[in-house]
């Protein structure tokens, strides 16, 4: 599913930040993984390339058997939309919009009709348990319900990868557990996830445990 | 275009995000709406100013030029400088034959004098004039008829009379035919006459009494002295082009020096009306200015609070850039909002100077006139509307543009 070849990222700069020293690395369809590391280790970097927000300086990146090197704004956007689903921390729901409308919204960008993304979206919240929930702002929300709207909207391109950078980073030890819960359930379903984390419990939940150090990957399997 | 820009969600989204800050929304739309209000009243209001000003003149001959005596300012032939000549009958029909481009031309007296009818009476001016000046003042002529050549050929004792002047000798109204004393001597009534326009040659019409020169001569003891000399030019001439046949003409009967431009002199409407003329334009031209001045302080608004919505939504873009969004329907979100918001708030100004433009049309309506004209054209309102549509969307690129680089990274970059 994403295979990275002599992958290399330098900031450029008065010093030159070299954060991503020749990365391999590969994830097969159907894995949950985690991707750990201190802050500056470069996992963040390394997530915003998987996720086509960023650009590599060499080596090269397939996800889903498309090569991703040098694409266009529009092409990179297209691409986002269909093949990645996010989950960020900061959940980054938009708060005027209720939980369908977000769910809904990445469907708009593909220019589905109103009717059928209302329809999709609400599919995806009645998967998450959200259906009562469907038409409250996010204000109204508690923080794991935030989450697990945000996940709705991964899901609901129906993408290649689920990508989440720290997901649990803003919730409590309980509901980590709730949304740790529902990446494992949706890895169940067969669902392809990479999930960056500080949170062990989280790496312990996950099937692989990637490790970055100073921009290298110090074990390729856990 | 992948999202339908008839998407009920785009008019949504926008109708939200405006919506959401209602203040701000209102003072931004308050701006264009008052720029393209004053821009339309100041363009409306330079016409109806116009109007009113033609319409003082209305029924006036535009190309009307006047020929009056003056002392002579050098000696000549015996005639001390400061010493006074007069213009005479007989100079009228010589004026005639010398000068190229006259039309009409008529010799006005003017005298003041008592009018009597019974008891009542009333001291008034009395105009003696030729036949050709009826073609000239274009009268109102409410009963009867005007002066012919007939009157002024046969010495007739007829007036015409004032509107004014015979509500007063008249109050019973029914004045044609029936005779009035001036200083004593009766003359017929011909006709009742007003004028529309609130300039006149001498005194209104509806405030004298008009008589045949002729009459006038042999009745008033005015003998061959004739006040002044009013003629017009025909179509496509300037009355002014006869001034210096005229000058001549007059040097040689009246002993007047050639080159004494004092003692002959000449007052043309033309070049009064023309100065009318650009004292308009030169107003719309200021309307115009104030009123795009004005505009563009609204427009400027839109773009500078559009700028700072930008600013302020940079997250959200990011957000929705990172869920696929592209740059382009990014811009065309923030283009749209500025567009929509100049353009409801621009035709609402348009509107509200419509109304306004009306009441002031209303308000200066004149029952004999008619409307002063205090209107723009249906394409005037749609070219400022239009205006608006462009200057809209040129005030929010700089912004659209902003939002366009912001990258998707902002989203996952902490807040």
């Amino acid at each position: 599913m994403i295979k990275l070849q002599a992958l290399n990222k330098t900031y450029p700069g008065v010093v030159p930040l070299h954060v991503l020293k020749d990365i391999n690395l590969e994830i097969r369809k159907g894995e949950l993984v985690s991707i750990m590391g201190a802050s500056g280790s470069g996992k963040s970097t390394l997530l915003n390339i998987l996720g086509i927000l960023d650009n590599y300086d060499s080596g090269e990146y397939w996800l889903d058997g498309v090569l991703i090197k040098d694409l266009g704004e529009n092409r990179s956007a297209d691409l986002r939309n269909r093949m990645i689903g996010f989950v960020f921390q900061s959940f980054n729901l938009i708060s005027y919009k209720n939980a369908l409308e977000n769910v809904a919204l990445p469907l708009f960008y593909q220019g589905v009709s109103r009717r059928k993304r209302n329809a999709l979206a609400m599919e995806q919240l009645e998967r998450m348990g959200l259906a009562d929930r469907a038409h409250h702002l996010p204000g109204e929300l508690s923080g794991g319900q935030k989450q697990r709207v945000a996940i709705a909207r991964a899901l609901v391109t129906n993408p290649s990868i689920i990508l989440a950078d720290e997901p649990t980073g803003a919730l409590d030890s309980h509901t980590s557990k709730e949304v740790t819960e529902v990446f494992r359930r949706l890895n169940d379903d067969g669902m392809t996830i990479v999930i960056v984390t500080h949170d062990p419990g989280v790496g312990a939940a996950t099937n692989r445990i990637i490790r970055i150090v100073d921009g290298e990957i110090a074990n390729g399997n856990a | 275009m992948r999202t339908g820009f008839f998407d009920i969600e785009n008019w949504r989204e926008i109708g939200t995000t405006l919506a959401r800050n209602k203040t701000r929304t209102f003072l931004t739309a308050f701006g264009i709406f008052w720029g393209t209000a004053i821009l339309a009243i100041m363009l409306g209001g330079a016409d109806g100013f116009r109007g009113i000003m033609n319409r003082n003149f209305a029924g006036l001959a535009t190309n009307l030029g006047v020929m009056y005596s003056s002392n002579r300012t050098m000696s000549y032939m015996g005639f001390n400088k400061g010493s006074g000549w007069d213009i005479t009958i007989d100079d009228v029909e010589g004026i005639r034959r010398v000068a190229p481009a006259i039309e009409s031309i008529s010799p006005v007296t003017s005298r003041q004098v008592t009018a009597a009818v019974g008891m009542r009476s009333k001291s008034i001016t009395a105009t003696g004039a030729g036949s050709e000046y009826a073609a000239m003042v274009s009268p109102v002529v409410y009963d009867g008829r005007m002066l012919n050549e007939n009157d002024v050929q046969n010495t007739r004792k007829v007036a015409v009379m004032g509107r004014n002047v015979a509500n007063e000798l008249f109050p019973e109204g029914d004045a044609v035919g029936k005779y009035v004393s001036f200083n004593g001597v009766y003359f017929q009534i011909a006709g009742i006459v007003g004028q529309l326009s609130e300039a006149s040659i001498s005194s209104t019409l509806d405030d004298s009494v008009l008589i045949p020169i002729t009459a006038m001569r042999q009745v008033f003891n005015v003998g061959n002295k004739v006040d002044f000399v009013v003629y017009t030019a025909p179509a496509g001439h300037s009355p002014k082009e006869n001034e210096a046949s005229i000058r001549r003409y007059m040097s040689v009967r009246h002993s007047i020096h050639p080159d004494d431009d004092g003692a002959v002199g000449f007052q043309n409407i033309a070049e009064l009306f023309d100065m009318i003329e650009k004292l308009f334009m030169g107003l719309t031209l200021l309307a115009g200015f104030v009123g795009a001045g004005s505009l563009m302080a609204g427009i400027i608004g839109v773009g500078n609070i559009m700028w700072i919505v930008v600013k302020e939504r940079t997250h959200e873009f990011g957000i929705r850039r990172a869920i696929g969004a592209r740059a382009s329907d990014i811009t065309r979100q923030v283009l749209s909002e500025s567009v929509l918001l100049t353009l409801v708030s621009g035709t609402c100004g348009v509107c509200f100077a419509a109304l306004v433009l009306a009441g002031l049309d209303y308000g200066t309506a004149d029952p004999n006139l008619g409307m002063a004209g205090f209107e723009m054209g249906f394409g005037t309102a749609v070219g400022i509307v239009l205006v608006f549509f462009v200057l809209g969307s040129l005030a929010g690129t700089l912004p659209a543009l902003r939002a366009m680089r912001i990258k998707p990274i902002e989203a996952i970059r902490e807040k």
